[in-house]
């Protein structure tokens, strides 16, 4: 391929081609338009233009391995539309593919809807942590929006009634304050109180709310033998959001915070759905005075469902099935595929039609 | 077609199929509010009745947070039943478009993935645009983890019987990071331990120096260098087994009798023995720069195909397959990162050494490994001599010749040395992976003896008593001010002005008021003292067009926030950052009272001059 041919060639691609193309050769891509991308990947090929180029046909090949669109529908991918689509297309039925039809729009969003009221009962894992908790520390991780909350709130509960302290840490201080309110609702407004930098705000509560750093700094003047008389009563240490032991600049915190913790006071974490939960209870189990028990489960309480909606309005299922397709992320509803290829072809950066 | 759906249209869409309330992620502040703006000439308003009732729980908010009662998005939101939230937002008015959003208030909510995290903020549909976020000035894909974070908004317990999540495409979105976010396991975590100065002179405060190790090998860091040991470990179970058949024979270590005696019997057939300067740190590594092995370079990662040395200098060289599918043949030493990790490779007699099913496989592994990887922990030994002359000298003394196991030897020795190499290797792997927080403990304690806050004996020095309590980013550079006596005669203003400078990490350009000429030579002084502590601690930004603000806004005690704001480009949730940040500078600081009583002073009036107006209204 002489470059001209190999430009030539590069032009006639999708934006997100390149993109694909760039990824690992250009660094900041992403912020490339079309032209200037290709001016950067030109360049950056006479590192290993042969490299290159067998890349560059084996993404094209991908490309038309895949499914080709309906052919009627063809020509208006391809060539720039003279007004853009009606944007609500007339619902067709959507052409099943090979083995298993895929869903239809309407049974995808079949359900949608709000659930008769019922009275609060707590999921048998909520009642299990609050449980665990008398044994040992308690690791619980489990998706977004699962009701963690509750837990730290009935932990809480007990463990004032028993007259012990409870600090509850937060990694943002906007949380911290939600809870703050949250809590005072629940608890009462002399039982809660939070701690920052330079303000205490009922810091004789029972409960008091902070982020992670401000306890690490409490446990850090404790160990320097300026005891906060406080943390000789204290009873159960929350740690909500704690994923953030990850986080590759405060991550630390939460470590010493969990290395320091006094040994009477019992350890809840609560966590969104990690990897690898079991190793941080088995680590807590190693270096803790009780076991630590692990809480989690990955199913949504409420289910979620996927969906693709196409800059014209066009709304379809993302996947063949309602649910989402756990461990085969290929199963992509046809409709959806179709369209976002079209999506593919017809985007230049600048928004201008090819 | 434009590029992306316009937000008043995908309002329209979502309410006709009943997918409100939606919290729709856009790629930066810009876009939400611009998103708002979208809305200035649409026709939507809401019924009264809607209207009503969004201004009921707004005069709530109000009367809690005063700051917000003029804020200009009020009308919009009001008119609209839509609203943005990002960081560059005051605190109370995000808490407002929260208590929205819970009293069922609004449609939408144009927000910044900042909102993915823990705030409860739950709606029926997330609109999902991007498949990579910023972190730390660059693009990244979003993890497994993140994108079910985000997902996970939609669908309230109690309030819907499904969730939506759906993707809504914008240039550059890959729907393979989206695709496989839905569908995978979230990814495991991995611990980041950063031993910083603070944390040595507190555990140093605590407990004597020989019961450190003990302390860091309780940290979950510890726990997983620990695993990968054990992993390593059971390699090492089976090299033993492997080695079986090579244990001793006339000599007891005849590995190494032969080695010395083959490679002398080479030194010798030279004229000139080669000898090798290379530094330790290449030689150490080179050992592991085996085919298969993930590398770092300056620029991307690269998987090692062959180690060889040069033809002529003889330097450690290798062949690596690049991200994006070069090869290249490089000086070992261009190797910056050496990975725990070994890819599958076959390997080929020739160029590039390895199958071209395999240059493929290694390919798409590449770009498939996580951004980040753990490092390979290396013991750079101190030395590492060439055969001294005299051993060469005496290549008649070798019993090798003429010793009845010669050919045995011979025969087994390329496979034996491998084994055993590989041995030390992982013997070393798992000295330095047991050992590697104890090192870079000891490091930071190099440091702090240098510096006079630790005694030659690890005990703190008086200076060290103090500064154990300063316990935020940027500690060295802080103490090292106050032992300088920078703030000496500083007003409150100045210095909370430099520990906003010091505090503030966003390299967000803009225009902004300018600084006292006392100011400034201050900020001059600082900033060459950061320079020359900069092997030690990474510099902060020190722009002072930030201690700019805050010296107005504690100078000027009758400026108002909205004065505040009209002097600079910053956004008002960003100015709040910053003045909070400062607050907490400021009051680590005020913990100094028993040794610095003028300092404490000067931060306990700062703080009192800088809260107030909004920055009174939260803890
Ligand atoms: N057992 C339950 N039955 C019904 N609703 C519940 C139950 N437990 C919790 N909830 C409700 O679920 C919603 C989400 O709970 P919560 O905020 O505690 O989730 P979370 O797990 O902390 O999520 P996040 O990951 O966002 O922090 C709340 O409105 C809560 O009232
Ligand atoms: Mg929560």
């Amino acid at each position: 391929m002489t470059t001209e041919e190999l430009e030539q060639l590069l032009v006639q691609q999708p934006i997100a081609l390149l993109h694909r193309l760039a990824r690992g050769r250009v660094q900041r891509h992403f912020r490339a338009g079309k032209r200037r991308l290709i001016e950067v990947l030109l360049r950056h090929s006479a590192e290993n233009r042969a490299g290159f180029e067998s890349d560059l046909l084996t993404l094209i090949g991908e490309r038309q391995t895949r499914p080709a669109p309906p052919p009627q529908q063809t020509p208006a991918a391809r060539k720039p539309k003279p007004s853009a689509p009606p944007r609500r297309a007339p619902h067709k039925p959507v052409e099943p593919e090979s083995q298993e039809p895929a869903i239809t729009l309407s049974s995808w969003l079949e359900g949608l809807g709000v659930p008769p009221s019922k009275t609060f009962v707590p999921d048998a894992w909520q009642d299990d942590a609050i449980a665990k908790l008398r044994e040992g520390d308690v690791v619980v991780s489990v998706p977004t929006g699962s009701g963690k909350t509750y837990v730290a709130v009935e932990a809480a509960r007990r463990a004032i009634a028993e007259n012990r302290t409870v600090i509850y840490t937060s990694p943002l201080k906007a949380l911290s304050n939600t809870k703050y309110t949250e809590f005072s609702k629940i608890f009462g407004a002399d039982q809660v109180g939070i701690l920052t930098g330079d303000r205490r705000d009922n810091g004789q509560a029972p409960l008091l709310i902070m982020t992670t750093e401000i306890l690490r700094n409490l446990l850090y003047d404790a160990g320097g033998g300026e005891i906060d008389v406080r943390l000789d009563t204290l009873g159960l240490v929350i740690l909500d959001e704690s994923q953030y032991i990850a986080d590759p600049e405060r991550g630390v915190v939460w470590e010493e915070t969990i290395i320091f913790c006094p040994s009477q006071a019992r350890l809840l974490l609560l966590s969104a759905s990690i990897g690898n939960p079991h190793d941080i209870a088995e680590w807590l189990t190693s270096i803790r005075p009780t076991p630590c028990h692990l809480i989690r489960h990955s199913t949504r309480t409420v289910p979620l469902r996927a969906g693709y909606l196409h800059p014209n309005g066009k709304l379809t299922p993302l996947f063949r099935t309602v649910g989402i397709p756990h461990g085969h992320p290929g199963h992509l509803h046809p409709e959806a595929k179709r369209l976002f290829l079209q999506y593919e072809d017809e985007t230049l950066p600048s928004g201008r039609r090819r | 077609m434009p590029p992306s759906i316009h937000p008043v249209d995908l309002i329209i869409a979502l309410r006709e199929k009943h997918l409100t309330p939606a919290i729709v992620f856009l790629t930066s502040r810009r876009a939400c509010d611009e998103a708002m703006q979208a809305f200035d000439h649409s026709h939507i308003l809401l019924p009264p009745s809607r209207q009503q009732a969004i201004a009921t729980v707004l005069e709530k908010v109000i009367a809690q947070y005063p700051s917000i009662a003029e804020h200009p998005l009020i009308p919009t939101v009001q008119r609209i039943g839509v609203a943005a939230h990002h960081a560059g937002h005051l605190p109370s008015w995000k808490i407002a478009v929260e208590e929205l959003m819970r009293h069922g208030c609004l449609d939408a909510v144009f927000a910044t993935t900042t909102l993915a995290a823990g705030v409860d903020f739950p709606a029926r549909t997330v609109i999902i645009t991007q498949s990579s976020i910023r972190k730390s000035r660059d693009f990244m894909d979003l993890t497994i983890g993140e994108v079910q974070q985000i997902a996970g908004r939609a669908g309230r317990r109690g309030k819907d019987l499904v969730g939506f999540a759906i993707v809504t495409p914008s240039p550059y979105i890959d729907l393979n990071v989206l695709t496989k976010g839905f569908t995978g396991h979230p990814e495991a975590i991995n611990s980041q331990f950063l031993i910083s100065y603070p944390m040595v002179l507190n555990l140093l405060k605590a407990h004597p120096l020989d019961q450190i190790q003990p302390i860091l090998a309780k940290s979950f860091a510890q726990f997983q260098l620990n695993q990968r040991a054990e992993v390593l470990e059971r390699k090492l179970d089976d090299l033993r087994d492997q080695m079986e058949p090579f244990g001793p024979r006339v000599c007891t270590d005849w590995i190494t009798e032969w080695q010395t005696f083959d490679q002398v019997r080479r030194q010798k057939s030279h004229r000139a023995p080669v000898r090798r300067h290379e530094p330790p740190e290449v030689a150490a590594r080179f050992h592991f720069l085996t085919p298969g092995r993930v590398v770092g370079f300056a620029r991307g990662r690269g998987v090692v195909l062959r180690q060889y040395r040069s033809k002529g200098q003889k330097s450690p060289m290798i062949t690596a397959l690049r991200q994006g599918g070069g090869i290249t043949e490089s000086p070992a030493s261009t190797v910056t990162e050496v990975s725990d990790r070994i890819l599958d490779c076959v390997d080929a007699p020739v160029y590039p050494w390895c199958t071209p099913e395999s240059v493929e496989e290694l390919l798409q592994h590449l770009e498939e490994l996580p951004t980040r990887l753990p490092e390979l922990p290396i013991l750079i030994p101190k030395d590492n001599e060439p055969i001294p002359d005299a051993v060469v000298q005496t290549l008649g003394d070798f019993a090798c010749p003429t010793c009845p196991s010669r050919s045995a030897c011979q025969r087994d020795y390329p496979l034996a040395s491998k084994l055993r190499q590989e041995q030390h290797r992982h013997l070393k792997s798992i000295q330095a992976l047991r050992t590697s927080l104890w090192h870079r403990f000891q490091e930071k304690i190099d440091v702090l003896q240098q510096f006079g806050y630790l005694t030659p004996t690890a005990h703190l020095t008086e200076d060290g008593e103090w500064a154990r309590l300063i316990r935020i980013d940027h500690s060295l550079l802080i103490t090292e001010l106050l032992r300088a006596d920078a703030f000496n005669g500083a007003d409150p203003a100045m210095l909370a002005a430099v520990m906003s400078s010091i505090a503030h990490d966003d390299d967000r350009p803009g225009a902004f008021p300018r600084v006292s000429s006392g100011l400034a030579s201050l900020l001059g002084q600082v900033r060459k003292l950061a320079a020359s502590l900069s092997p030690h601690e990474d510099p902060p930004l020190l722009r002072a067009d930030i201690a700019a603000v805050t010296e107005r806004w504690i100078g000027d005690p009758s400026l108002t926030w909205i004065g505040l704001c009209k002097n600079t480009t910053m956004a008002e949730g960003d100015i709040y950052r910053l003045l909070a940040r400062t607050l907490e500078f400021l009051s680590q600081l005020h913990t100094l009272k028993g040794t610095h009583p003028g300092l404490a002073d000067s931060a306990s009036r700062a703080i009192a001059a800088l809260r107030r107006g909004v920055l009174e209204e939260l803890p």
